[in-house]
Parts: structure tokens; sequence; C-alpha cells
């Protein structure tokens, strides 16, 4: 029994497997980026007119009956086809476009239905077929433009390329979705030159633009350069400030020890030396009390004594100078009165005097003057008398000159002699080697110069009578004067 | 999906319709958007893009004819 449950289920489940194959055989889906077109035996044509004899599935699944229908795929995904085409343009210059266009098959049955028809077997050669087309469309684009139109506007080249290929890929099946230029190769340089002024100008504001920036940014440098050196040097002297702040902090306080020492022993020494000065105060006081004070009374008592003493000397010698005084006055008058008595006296004695003495003196004057008379008779008569002798004598001179000298010699011999001896008067011890002969005849020798002398003598009177003087006259050599006549003046007293 | 499925739809011009230019629009269909190659109706009419148009005509496979939607 339970065998038989056994096989009945194990062929329930090979048959559910066998349904299972056979369905997944039959059933066939739709991806979104493909459509099914299935074709053979009857069909519902949908969106397709009749006698086309296929139809398209897209999206959704659908039974197809193996070796009575066959189900093909058309692949509905993009594909892409590479464009290089040689151009030239409505201004005949010749360029190389490199492009691409990207189309795909059209979602719309009636596009699914044509692109199935032409490429259901040669998918892998759309790209092919579709560069072929777009080959040729695209030189007469290119035709159609300009280059600046080309490089520019995008609309135009859409607008040329739906235009001139729309329709024509609408045959295919396909659709567009865009027509990509890449790159224009440009052998004449006519886009370099094109773009010239342009990146000339954009160069220019560029390198304008470089310069200003550097401009500012060295500005900027430059300022923050200095402001870094002015905050340099701002920290600096604060840092200097106050490490000198520092120093000074630290000396002092290295100082205080010995400051507060010095301060101390400073009290100290203050308090001492007040001591001291109390202590100097407190001995004077002393002294002035012991000693000072008993000075000053003695001295007081002293003094007072001497004063006192003074006082009565000088009341003493006051009355004393008063006493001679009065004594002196006294005896002054006494005197006075007898000097008076005495001049009184004295004046009558004079006058007795002098009348006597005039009387005598008269008398005396009279006999002198008889005794003068006298005198002079007696003077002129004698003075006549020799006046004669003189001229007596003078006129003998004249007459006989040489008996005059002679005389004179004569007269005067002692002296001569004497003169002649002076030589010898110097002489305190002579010695004379001749003996008693040669004194006499030294002393003869000198007598003979005398005589020499007088033979001058006589020359002279000679030369002096042959010049014509007259022998009268006093002569120099006669050694005789002329008397002279003296007055005596008598004093005459006249009183 | 048959031919008045499209007729009245609303889209909107991406390439300039107008005589002698072939257009083009952007339309909602079939679950998405899809272009299509657009004329207009009138035939002297020119509808700058971003216009919003509606489809007057369809023809298969991607041809439209369309009208300027609001009266400017």
């Amino acid at each position: 029994m339970p065998m038989f449950v056994g096989v009945v289920a194990g062929v329930a489940v090979v048959a559910v497997l066998a349904l299972i194959g056979i369905f997944k055989m039959m059933w066939r889906v739709a991806e979104p980026n493909e459509a099914l077109i299935i074709s053979g035996s009857k069909h519902r044509t949908e969106g397709l007119e009749a006698g086309m004899g296929f139809r398209i599935v897209t999206g959704r699944g659908t039974l197809v009956l193996p070796g009575v229908q066959a189900v093909r795929k058309i692949s509905l995904d993009l594909n892409e086809t590479e464009l290089h085409v040689d151009c030239v343009t409505t201004q005949g210059i010749p360029l190389k476009v490199r492009g691409v266009v990207i189309f795909k098959v059209g979602d719309d049955f009636v596009s699914i239905a044509n692109a199935g028809r032409r490429f259901l077997d040669q998918q892998k050669m759309m790209a092919e077929r579709v560069h072929n087309v777009f080959a040729g469309h695209l030189r007469s684009i290119v035709g159609g433009l300009t280059v600046e139109e080309m490089i520019r506007d995008r609309e135009k080249l859409t607008g040329q390329t739906r235009a001139a290929c729309g329709t024509e890929m609408e045959k295919l099946g396909l659709i567009v979705d865009s027509l990509q230029i890449h790159e224009i190769e440009d052998p004449t340089g006519y886009i370099k030159n094109l773009a010239m002024p342009h990146a000339a100008a954009v160069q220019r504001d560029a390198r304008i633009a470089q310069a200003e920036a550097n401009r500012l940014a060295t500005e900027a440098e430059q300022k923050a350069a200095a402001r870094m050196s002015e905050a340099t040097r701002d920290s600096e002297i604060l840092q200097a400030g106050y490490q000198a702040e520092r120093d000074k902090a630290a000396a002092k306080a290295r100082q205080a020890g010995p400051l507060a020492d010095a301060a101390a022993r400073q009290d100290v020494v203050v308090q001492e030396t007040r001591i001291a000065e109390l202590d100097a105060l407190r001995r004077e006081q002393q002294l002035q009390a012991d000693v000072r004070k008993p000075a000053d009374a003695q001295a007081y008592e002293t003094r007072a004594r001497a004063e006192a003493e003074r006082d009565a000397r000088i009341s003493a010698a006051q009355a004393k100078a008063k006493e001679t005084e009065l004594a002196a006055l006294a005896e002054a008058n006494r005197v006075k009165t007898a000097a008076n008595a005495e001049a009184e006296s004295i004046k009558a004695r004079g006058a007795a005097a002098a009348m006597a003495t005039r009387a005598t003196g008269e008398a005396e004057a009279a006999a002198s003057q008889a005794k003068g008379l006298a005198a002079a008779e007696a003077t002129r008569a004698k003075g006549l008398a020799e006046a004669e002798t003189i001229k007596a004598r003078a006129a003998a001179l004249a007459e006989n000159q040489e008996a005059v000298v002679a005389q004179q010699l004569a007269e005067n011999w002692p002296e001569i002699v004497k003169a002649g001896a002076s030589a010898f008067g110097s002489v305190d011890n002579m010695v004379v080697l001749n003996g008693a002969d040669g004194m006499a005849e030294m002393l003869a020798k000198a007598l003979t110069m005398g005589g020499t002398g007088l033979g001058l003598a006589r020359q002279l009177l000679t030369s002096m009578n042959q010049n014509g003087q007259t022998p009268n006259g006093t002569s120099a050599l006669n050694g005789l004067a002329a008397p002279t006549v003296q007055k005596v003046p008598v004093e005459k007293d006249e009183g | 999906m048959d031919d008045a499925a499209m007729v009245g739809l609303m889209g909107r011009v991406t390439g300039t319709i107008g005589p002698g230019l072939v257009g083009e629009v952007i339309v909602r269909v079939r679950g998405g958007a899809e272009h299509f190659l657009a004329y207009a109706s009138a035939t002297q009419e020119r509808i700058e893009r971003g216009t919003v148009v509606m489809v007057v005509e369809y023809l298969p496979p991607r041809t439209v004819y369309v009208t300027s939607a609001y009266d400017s």
C-alpha cells in the first residue's frame, strides 16, 4: 500500500516537473531592451495590419509553440558608430571631421517591424550600414555650413542632421539620438588663426591679471613682512623691558638682605647716637648744675664787689680832683698877683737902667769918634810914606834890573836854599860814598841849580823889556803888591 | 497601440519647427518619452523650441504633425 502511494507521488512529481519543463519551453518573455518577433502559424496581429505574417511582443511574456512558431529577438539597445569624414565647408576650406552617431531601433511597432525586416540577421553590421549612410550625409551637412557655424551653432548642425538624415533613418526603422562632432582637423590652420586674436586677448588679460595679482601678492607680502618686523620689534622691546624689570627685581631681591642689615644697623647707630646725645645733654645739665651755677654766683659776687669798690674809688678820686682843682685855682690867683707885682717892679727898674746905659753909650761914642779920627790920620801918613818908598824902589829897579833881581834873590835866598834842600827833606838815611867831599859836592850842585834858576830869571826879564813893557808897575816876580786902603766900618749906636 | 493613441497627445518642441526645417518634438508615449520628427500642421507656422504642442496627425513610423497647444 505505501509502495503504491510512493509510486503515485513520484509519478505526480515527475509529471509536475515535466509540465514545468514544457511550460518553460513554450513561454518566452521579452526583456525591456528587446522585442520578440514571432512568426509562424496563426496569431493575433497586434498593432499591425493583417498580412504582416509575424507579431511583435515587447515587455511581456507570450506562449510560443515550439516547432510551430519561430521566435527572434531584436535589440532595442543604443548603438553608436564612429565617423571619419573628409569634408569641405561652404567657404571651400577642407576639414577632417571626427564624430559619432548614436542611434537605436525605434520603440514603436512600425519601426521595430522595419528594422526587423532589414537587420534581424545583421544586427552586428548595423553600425557599418549607418556609417555608410551618415558619411555621405555628413559631407552634405558640412558643405552647408561654415566653419564658424559648425563650431558654434550646434542647433543648426542638429537641424541639418535631422533634415538630411531623419527621413532616411525613418525608413530603416532607426532613430538618431544624437550626432556629435568630436574633432575637426584643420590642415590649413584656419581655426587656429580664427582663435588667435581671441587667444591673444585672453593671454593679454591673463598676463595683466597675473601681473596685478603678483603685485597685490607682493604688496601683501611686504606689508605682512613689515608688520611681522614691527611685531618682532615690539615684542623684543617688551621682552627687553620685562627682562630689565626682572633683573631689577632680582638685584633688589639679592640686595634685600644686606639692605635690611644696613637699615637695622643704621637704626642701631641712630639709637646709640641718640643715647650718646642724651648722655652728653645729661652731663651738660649736670655740669651746669654743679659747676656753672656756683661759678656764676661767685662771679656775680666778685663783680658786685668790684663794682662797689670801683664806685667808691671813683667817688674818692672825684672828690680829690675837686679838691686839687680848688687848690690850684687858689695858687694861680696867688701867683698871678705876685707876678703882676714883680712885673711892675722890673718895668720900673728897666726904665732906670736904660736911661743910664744910653748916657754911657753916648759918651763912649764920642770918645771912639775922636780916637778913630786920630788913627785915620796916622794911617794916612804911614801910607803916604810907604808909597814914597815903593816909588823910589821902582825907579831904582827901572834903572838897574839886575840889581833889583839880585836884591830880590838875596832877600829870598834862604827860601831858595830851603827849596833846594827840600829834595833831601824826604831822605831818611843817605849814604854818601865820597865822605865829606862828596857831601860838599852835592850841596854845591844843589846851589848851582839855584844859580841856574837865577840865570833863567834874568833871561825872562830881558825878554820882557824887549817886548816894550814899562818897567814900572807891579810885577809878579818882585813879590810886592801895592798897599790897599781898607776901610774899617764903625758901628754907631743911634740911641 | 494604434494611430488614435498618438493623436491628441501633448508634446514639447526640442527642435524648431518651421517651413524648410525638420523639427523635433518629444512626447510621452508607451510609458516613456520618445522623440518624433515634427512638421507644423499649418504649413507656414513656425514653432520655436520649448513650445507645448499637440499632436494632430501621426504618420508612422516617426513623423507627427503638430499645432501649438496654446494660442499665443
